[in-house]
């Protein structure tokens, strides 16, 4: 990029000067205008393309640029310079002001917000006539000079062309540093940037101000060259116009901006000649525009350019073998301490009164079934959640009313269930942000970010975390497992006291989690007090030193792993009865219905990388198949899949001879093929007998008598019918879900996970209820993670691993197989056993 | 799809580029009259009325033979979409890329006043039809080169106090003014006009061009014990006005800018509308003189929208725009040439000419841009769909 | 009570009830596919130029040119779905926010040159009589009486059939669960533009009710699809209720403040409240804040 577009933006911007002095006055209007549009773009370009805020109130600071150049220098009596930097400055205030109530707010929020101000801007421009002529605005604005030759028009034009390249300069600047770094870590996640100490709400109000004050300088030169300014100038249009710019170039490009203004302001002089047909072809060509590149010029050249600039300078070169005692660096570290830790929400105890141990150099892991409290308690040390009562220390220095970039940067650093990566970053831009612990440093700086030796280090880290994919690809192409390796080797960036990981394990191959222990392991000897969340007690019972267990909030036991193991307790409240005994594998007689529905390689993914890799699957009508494998194996994206939810990239689905492959999701249910999907799904504000009546959505006949039936056969149900089914419990909803499938009239029923998070008793009636069905001689695929579970009730099994059939079989032949307790068991035996 | 997309936008422009007229130059260059009104949004009647007015001179006097020995006249219109800043590029278009001779426009008085600074630098002779702001005409440039057949807001205003003092008495003056430029500019000078007579307005409120309901304005009004009320506002607000004075069940007499002539007024403003007294410079209603019949008959035969005097509103644009247009060519013939500081003197130089308002005598000098005063406002009421000046109905 | 403020509230809830009714519109198309008609103010535009057209130009009974005028704002607002909205949705551009404007300027540009530059007035015999209200000396056009009663009936009776009907239903699960509305076989694409017609069918009606008391043309809608779009985002714009609630708050406090202080504050002060809501309440006022997921 800086080889090529530094003297390609360097001939355009001479060409540009010279153009405006051979050019006729008419043409070297326009061009100034173009400029000044341009320039607001570029500020816009800060808050839409950088930190993704809206703003549709920026002909607001245009105006109070303008209008501070046109009193200060028509009343006051200044000149134009000092004039027009006070109009800058003013419009940046003004940016500071308008940025404390709109950064509260979000989205559409926003939008109005910034409405509202470019309103209140003009109208109090209308009603301020002593100083701002009112309605008739202000004439005689000085003009700046720079040559007694040049004429106001060439004179402004030149001021706006330097002042646009320069403002580009800075833009690149920016959106390389450090500070552009924050800016898109912000609008990627929020969340995940306060977890490396990036405060947010400074970040946001540091955009919008710079945008403002852009918005403020380009004003403060329409003043002269308009040579006049009234309210009716900075109509709300011309804010639509300000977006349009920075929408129709391409939001975050460097030139979007300029081609966008190139684009919207000749376009309505070509149109001129249209006379009073010139807005009706505005609008239309306009759409046809945003129809051709929705996401921009830029976006739609973004082949042609993706030549011209290699990624946003990282270097290309590989990590170092990892080396830990370069990349974190072993020292005496501090503990966490949680004192009396309490969190209500909405009058449920989530937490309650929870005191406990984080030893620096040392894992600590905190599990309990589902619902126990323990991503709660995560959330509260790391700062997201403030306690309800109690607190808790870093060593001696007390946390608990900081806010979660505080926190972090005190040295709480952590991970998330679902890997928050900044997507839209590189791997090492992810590592090297997060390494500045939130001292961003100038605003138009990079040292802390794009040094060698900040990069050094960010390789290194990562090696140390096992990541050995490419530094420079953006994080959201990334497998799930790096994802993962890239989320802790950023948390560790930070130099953290203490390091927070919520379920490291999940998704992960045996090998993988393997490798994970051993680096949990390193990350305590360089002397960082670890705390997990993990339900793999494989990997618990390995890496922990301590193992705490939560219970319905409330601390059940801790202590080491053996001794909790053994705790009578923890077995009865975390592992249940032993399911495993409970129902044995029974020997069915093979079902001889007909082929029913058959999936054949399948293939489908996120992105590039599939997540499944050719399944094929075979279900007789009547039977009931269960597919079992770890999580991230691909059960879940081949129900979506199957389901018709998720794109299928290639192969094949057919349900009694019918093709599904290629049908909308509303299709598929058509056909009988019905999901009760994972995580229940129920319409939370709707009543329990709504949720079921809308099952019979497409076959509405004797819908009330179906309604009935499922009544019989789930009576919980029938007690809650007219309540939310927001309220009812994890197991009432996903006996509404079940219901609600069933009112589909499938004839093939894919249940995706439905013991997940479910008390055992309730786990019992729901299987109850499926072996019921199963009894009727309903088509039934079954997801769970409750191997021994689903086996017991199946006919047959496939067991998944890496998005591949490992092993299929009878029911029987599955569970005595060792494909299964490779993939599957080998997480939960040592647990059960 | 995006393909094809690409082939739609590729045909699109081309479309485009075919509909625009890239006029090529002709054997005897025709002399380019610009015009810039407004083409859309709330104005555009009155931008049609104008540019109307404007074409139809334009029409008979290329029948006749066009100007400075047979160059045709050819009228180059732009949208300002009641925009300064729209209104100034597109000014800027017409003198530098257009050429144009001489430039008509501002419909709007803030559009016309940012573009007479221009003008006068440019040399540019302007011609104002409509806009009333004072300042448009007494702008205090040496040479100035705006020019106005049009009514003139301080005069109207002086002119507004006097007829209701003369027909209704009046004592007590409750000022209603809609919140744009043109109402602000007509506070200050009704507020003069009134000082002039030793008076003070009873009450002075502001009402906007969206308002359905002005009941809160009028009530503050009379409760400020006002005997008449002078309203400027657009005809689809002034019709609001009385809409409102008919719920408050108020019978005050209203005297008024010339704003209920720009449409249907009666329509609009049902039972009351006729309460409305207005300034006119023109009225196509009652006996018309030989141009009046001439220009009556020539608008329906080129505009099928008119069938006749009720069509043509607002019939101030029309008749401004004419005599405007007439007087303009007289000038260029005077000047000899379209250099734009001698039509500017040939100006000056116009004798005596039969015109649609009236019949002008030297209606410019350098001391007097404007040719219509006092004396040639009309006043004038809706009777039915009919403007008929006041009296003419009994 | 005061004349004066009776007056003001009468006619306060009156626009507040057509500002509700309109924010209603941009609820349901937020609650179902996450984006709205921004040019809204040209449907409503289109409503009262429409009904117009059919009841004065072509002398159609009252009775015709309503029903005919809704049928064509429903086609509208489908051709807005398909035209300006889906094509975006689709690729995940937030451009559809630009599309529905450029359509609008389209639609707001097509208007003038065909229905005319001229404002008109849609007769009514509801607007021409003023009746007393409460022997307060003040008259009230039936009319202004009426809005507000239908603008809360056609609440209430999206209420109803949202709770009752097979498609109401299918369109609040839409909004609460898109991808679980897919599973119970509810054609998404459908209920995304039935949301759209039904959207601009809301917007039309609150253009007729308008017509009759304000003037009819082109740019009519504009400055009030926009104090719609305020009102639906004060409601909360996940908040049918809510919405319609702010759009009475809305349309009084805007009467009140023209009453007390005058029309040139009016604007500055009803934004500057609508900022200053937004501030202490970020979620609107009734909108239900999600709970932070971490």
């Amino acid at each position: 990029m800086k080889r090529l577009s530094i003297p390609a933006g360097l001939a355009v911007l001479v060409a540009a000067l010279v153009m405006v002095f051979f050019l006729n006055s008419y043409y070297v209007y326009v061009l100034a205008n173009v400029a000044l549009i341009a320039i607001v773009g570029v500020g816009l370009n800060v808050l839409l393309g950088l930190t993704g805020q809206i703003s549709f109130g920026h002909v607001g600071f245009y105006a109070i640029g303008a209008y501070t150049v046109a009193i200060l220098t028509s009343q006051a009596g200044w000149s134009f310079w000092p004039a027009w930097l006070a109009g800058a400055l003013v419009a940046t205030v003004a940016g500071l002001i308008l940025a404390l109530p709109a950064l509260r707010v979000k989205g559409p929020y926003l939008a109005m917000v910034t409405i509202a101000f470019s309103f209140i801007v003009q109208h109090a421009i209308i009603e301020m006539e002593a100083l701002t002529g009112g309605q008739n605005g202000i004439m005689g604005i000085a003009a700046p000079t720079l040559s007694a030759d040049w004429s106001i028009e060439q004179t402004v034009a030149v001021l706006a062309l330097l002042t646009l390249a320069v403002s580009l300069v800075a833009y690149t600047l920016l959106a390389r540093g450090t500070w552009g770094a924050a800016m898109r870590a912000v609008k990627d996640s929020e969340t995940a940037a306060e977890s490396v100490g990036l405060g947010p709400l400074v970040i946001k109000t540091v955009a919008f101000m710079v945008s403002a004050g852009l918005a403020g300088l380009a004003g403060g030169l329409f003043a002269p060259l308009a040579g006049f300014v009234t309210p009716d100038t900075f109509s709300f249009m011309q804010s639509i116009l300000f977006v349009l710019v920075v929408v129709v170039g391409g939001a975050g490009s460097v030139i979007g901006p300029v081609i966008g203004a190139a684009i919207l302001g000749m376009l309505p002089e070509l149109l001129a000649t249209l006379e009073a047909y010139r807005l009706l072809f505005f609008g239309g060509l306009l759409l046809v525009v945003l129809l051709v590149a929705p996401n921009g010029l830029i976006g739609l050249g973004a082949d042609l350019l993706a030549r011209l600039r290699p990624g946003a300078g990282a270097p290309r070169s590989r990590a170092l073998a990892g080396d830990a005692g370069h990349s974190l660096s072993e020292r005496a570290r501090q503990g966490l301490r949680l004192d009396g830790l309490s969190m209500t929400f909405g009058g449920v105890r989530a937490v309650s009164d929870l005191t406990m141990e984080v030893p620096a150099a040392a894992v600590t892991s905190l599990i309990g079934p589902n619902g126990a409290g323990k991503t709660t308690v995560l959330n509260m040390v790391s700062g997201f959640y403030p306690p309800t009562a109690g607190h808790f220390a870093l060593g001696e220095r007390t946390l608990g009313a900081g806010r979660a970039f505080r926190i972090a940067r005190h040295g709480v650093a952590r991970t998330y269930q679902t890997s928050q990566l900044f997507d839209t970053l590189s791997v090492a831009d992810n590592v090297a942000l997060a390494a500045c612990r939130g001292r961003l440093g100038n605003l138009l700086g990079a040292r802390r970010y794009l040094s060698k030796a900040a990069r050094q280090r960010a390789a290194g880290l990562l090696a140390f975390c096992g990541y050995q994919g490419p530094l420079d690809v953006p994080a959201s192409q990334l497998p799930h497992v790096d994802r993962r390796l890239v989320e802790i080797a950023r948390a560790l960036a930070t130099d953290p006291d203490a390091l927070l990981l919520d379920e490291p394990a999940a998704g992960l191959s045996r090998e993988d989690t393997d490798r994970l222990a051993a680096l949990l392991r390193a990350i305590a000897d360089a002397g960082v007090a670890v705390m997990v969340v993990e339900h793999d007690m494989e990997l618990v019972m390995r890496v922990s030193d301590q193992v705490v267990v939560l219970d319905t909030g409330r601390l059940l036991a801790a202590g080491k792993p053996e001794q909790v193991r053994a705790d009578p307790a923890v077995r009865r409240a975390y592992l249940g009865e032993d399911l495993d005994e409970a129902r044995p594998v029974a020997e069915r007689p093979p079902r001889t219905g007909p082929e029913w529905l058959g999936v054949n390689k399948l293939v489908a993914g996120y992105g590039a990388e599939p997540v499944l890799h050719g399944i094929s699957l075979k279900v007789r009508q009547g039977e009931m198949v269960a597919l079992l494998g770890a999580n991230g194996a691909g059960k879940s994206t081949l129900m979506r899949a199957l389901a018709g939810l998720h794109p299928v990239q290639a192969g094949g689905v057919h349900l009694d001879g019918q093709a599904l492959e290629k049908m909308p999701a509303e299709a598929i249910v058509r056909q009988g093929l019905v999901l009760v999907p994972e995580g229940r799904q129920v319409f939370a504000e709707l009543s329990v007998q709504d949720n079921i009546r809308l099952g019979a959505f497409l076959c509405p006949a004797d819908r009330e008598a179906r309604l009935e039936e499922m009544f019989e056969r789930f009576p919980r149900l029938r007690e809650r019918r007219h309540q939310r089914a927001g309220l009812l419990s994890g197991g009432e909803q996903q006996m509404l879900a079940v219901a609600r499938g069933l009112m589909s009239r499938p004839r093939v029923l894919l249940l995706d996970e439905p013991s997940l998070g479910l008390a055992p008793k309730i786990i019992d009636e729901l299987f109850a209820a499926l072996d019921q069905l199963r009894r009727e001689n309903m088509t039934i695929v079954l997801v769970d993670q409750m191997a021994a579970l689903a086996l017991s009730l199946a006919d047959r099994a496939y067991v998944i691993e890496g998005g591949r059939v490992m092993a299929e079989g009878t029911a029987r032949e599955i569970a005595a197989s060792p494909e299964l307790a490779d993939a599957y068991l080998g997480a939960s035996t040592p647990a059960a056993g | 799809m995006l393909r094809i997309s690409r082939v739609l936008v590729a045909a699109a422009l081309t479309a485009l580029l075919a509909v625009l007229p890239w006029r090529a130059a002709v054997a005897a260059e025709p002399v380019k009259i610009g015009l810039i009104t407004a083409l859309s949004g709330q104005s555009a009647l009155a931008g049609q009325a104008i540019s109307r007015g404007v074409q139809l001179a334009i029409d008979e006097i290329n029948a006749a033979g066009g100007v400075l020995g047979g160059r045709e006249l050819v009228l180059v219109r732009r949208d300002d979409e009641s925009n300064p800043a729209k209104g100034v590029v597109a000014a800027r278009e017409l003198i530098h890329k257009e050429k144009v001779a001489v430039l008509f426009g501002g419909l709007d008085t803030p559009v016309a006043l940012a573009i007479v600074p221009l003008a006068n630098q440019a040399k540019m002779p302007f011609m104002d039809p409509w806009a009333a702001g004072t300042p448009i005409t007494k702008n205090g440039a040496d040479p100035n080169f705006a020019f106005r057949v049009s009514a003139m807001d301080e005069l109207v205003d002086v002119a507004m106090v006097e007829y209701a003092q003369k027909t209704f008495g009046s004592e007590k003056f409750g000022l209603l003014m809609i919140n744009n430029p043109w109402g602000e500019s007509n506070h200050k000078g009704l507020v003069a006009a009134l000082d002039a007579k030793g008076m003070k307005p009873a009450g002075s409120e502001k009402f906007d061009g969206d308002a359905i309901d002005v009941v809160p304005q009028l009530t503050r009004l009379r409760d400020a014990g006002a005997d008449t009320i002078a309203l400027v506002g657009n005809v689809g607000p002034s019709a609001q006005v009385v809409k409102s004075l008919r719920r408050m069940g108020w019978d005050v007499p209203i005297v008024s800018h010339w704003g209920p002539a720009g449409g249907r007024f009666t329509e609009l403003a049902g039972p009351g509308a006729e309460k409305v007294h207005f300034v006119q410079t023109y009225s196509f209603f009652g006996d018309q003189s030989e141009v009046g019949e001439k220009v009556i008959a020539a608008l329906k035969d080129k505009y099928d929208d008119i069938k006749g005097p009720q069509d043509i509103t607002p019939a101030v644009g029309v008749a401004n725009a004419y005599d405007a247009m007439h007087l303009t060519a007289l000038a260029i013939e005077n000047a000899g040439s379209t250099d734009g500081d001698a039509i500017r003197e040939g100006y000056y130089e116009i004798g005596t000419y039969p015109g649609l308002i009236k019949t002008y005598q030297s209606p410019f000098s350098k001391e007097q841009h404007d040719a219509l005063g006092p004396q040639d406002y009309v006043w004038a009421q809706f009777i039915d769909n009919r403007i008929v000046p006041v009296g003419l109905s009994d | 009570m005061d004349t004066q403020l009776v007056s003001a509230l009468i006619s306060g809830l009156g626009m507040g009830s057509m500002y509700g009714l309109m924010a209603l519109g941009f609820y349901i198309t937020f609650a179902v596919s996450g984006t709205v008609n921004f040019a809204q103010g040209s449907s409503m535009m289109l409503g009262a130029v429409l009904c117009y057209t059919f009841a004065q130009t072509l002398g159609w009974p009252i009775e015709l040119a309503v029903p005919a005028a809704l049928v064509l704002c429903a086609v509208y607002g489908l051709l807005v779905e398909r035209l300006a909205v889906r094509p975006f949705v689709r690729r995940g551009s937030d451009a559809w926010l630009m599309s529905t404007v450029a359509l609008g300027i389209v639609l707001d540009n097509v208007v003038m040159h065909t229905f005319g530059k001229e404002p008109r007035s849609l007769p009514s015999s509801l607007a021409v009589s003023p009746v007393e209200v409460g022997g307060l000396g003040l008259g009230v056009y039936p009319l202004q009486l009426i809005i507000p009663l239908v603008g809360l009936a056609l609440a209430a009776a999206l209420h109803l059939v949202a709770r009752r009907t097979r498609w109401g239903s299918a369109l609040l699960a839409t909004s609460q669960n898109r991808d679980a509305a897919r599973l119970m076989g509810i054609p998404i694409g459908r209920a995304v533009a039935g949301a759209f017609a039904l959207s601009t069918v809301l917007a039309g009606v609150a253009g007729m009710m308008i017509a009759p008391l304000a003037n009819v043309n082109s740019d009519m809608g504009t400055l009030f699809g926009l104090k719609a779009f305020s009102v639906a985002i004060l409601g909360g714009i996940t908040s049918a209720w809510g919405v319609m609630i702010a759009g009475l708050l809305f349309g009084v406090a805007e009467s009140v403040i023209t009453m007390t202080l005058g029309s040139g504050y009016t604007h500055i002060i009803t934004f500057a409240l609508v900022i200053v809501a937004l501030a202490l309440r970020p979620n609107g006022l009734f909108g239900r804040a999600e709970v932070k997921k971490v």
